[in-house]
């Protein structure tokens, strides 16, 4: 692992299994005490194509008894907690024609087991849309014909659901796609939408450091 | 991806104590819009607000007073044979338009 770190290896987890065989052709489990000493182990870590190739003959060596495997992986997400708070950043200022989109569902559609409002939040989040927020309504009918209705004997797990989203016009066009594709019954809509958006988040900074535009 | 057609929204906002006879007026409307073959509507609660009447809408004790928005979407000349029969029908209140673009998702039968 000291050897990873001064390496500059963006980040390495070593893990110890549970119980395990291999080349010693012996079970490590904890259950004998001197053998608890020899669990297995596995040393993990991502980077890019580069570094791997050039830590992976020192590796070679260093490994005398064990296995090394390389395989290619996708990095969804990459994200870093700043180290300082965050209040100092400047305030930012976006302000232009954008996009609004609703989306009315059910409170009972699922999506593999999970509520589907659930579901379009965390799939917008991948889309990197700017903000989400769900709505529970107290009374509709819609799609699916039926009220959506409860009173004080009767507990609705149906209630009507209003995802409501801004962002511009390619991002939102993204997400009605992606949305479309998860909705059973349903409505979406869009409409033109002024947006004045205050920011004081580092994501921001990011992204405008990417494109280089905004300093 | 299905067509978009074009469409409009209209947003009805009430207060939850307003009546219609014995009932709530945003139920009334519901039915309203019902027999008036809307496509759809959804009514959501506010947690706070003010309107017309510069009166604060709020939980109190006993009793609830709080907003009260009614959302329909449906092609703008079932809206607008809509409107005249809610404003009809409320007292004090507001009602707002505007063009949106409407996707509609039926997949099961």
């Amino acid at each position: 692992m000291a050897f990873l770190m001064r390496k500059g290896v963006s980040g390495a987890t070593a893990t110890r299994a549970f119980s395990g065989f291999g080349s010693h052709q012996l079970l490590h489990t904890p259950k004998i005490e001197v053998l608890a000493q020899h669990l297995p182990l596995r040393i993990e870590f991502v980077d890019t194509r580069e570094k791997v190739e050039e830590i992976l003959p020192t590796l070679y060596e260093m490994v005398s008894d064990g296995l090394i495997e390389v395989q290619d992986t996708n990095v969804v997400k990459h994200a870093r907690k700043s180290p300082k708070p965050e209040s100092k950043l400047p305030r930012q200022r976006q302000e232009g024609h954008a996009k609004m989109l609703r989306v009315f569902l059910g409170e009972a559609d699922k999506w593999h087991d999970e509520p589907l409002y659930e579901a379009i939040v965390k799939r917008l989040r991948m889309l990197d849309i700017a903000g989400a927020a769900v709505y529970r309504g107290i009374l509709g009918y819609g799609a699916k014909g039926h009220e959506h209705k409860q009173s004080f004997f009767h507990v609705s797990k149906d209630m009507p659901i209003m995802v409501s989203v801004i962002d511009s016009a390619e991002k939102i066009a993204a997400a009605a796609e992606a949305i479309e594709g998860m909705l059973e019954d349903g409505l979406i809509v869009i409409s033109e939408a002024e947006m004045v958006r205050l920011v004081r988040s580092r994501q921001l900074r990011e992204a405008s450091d990417a494109t280089g535009s905004i300093r | 991806m299905q067509p978009a057609q074009s469409a409009e929204i209209l947003r009805v906002h009430i207060s939850e104590s307003d009546r219609d006879g014995g009932k709530p007026l945003y139920e009334a409307i519901v039915a309203r819009c019902r027999e008036l073959r809307i496509a759809g509507v959804t009514v959501f609660r506010g947690l706070e607000g003010y309107g017309a009447t510069a009166e604060m809408h709020t939980a109190h004790l006993v009793h609830s007073d709080r907003p009260i928005v009614i959302t329909v979407v449906d092609t703008a000349e079932n809206v607008q044979r809509l409107i005249p029969v809610v404003a009809e029908m409320i007292d004090t209140g507001l009602m707002a338009t505007s063009a949106v673009r409407m996707i509609r998702v039926q997949k099961t039968a």
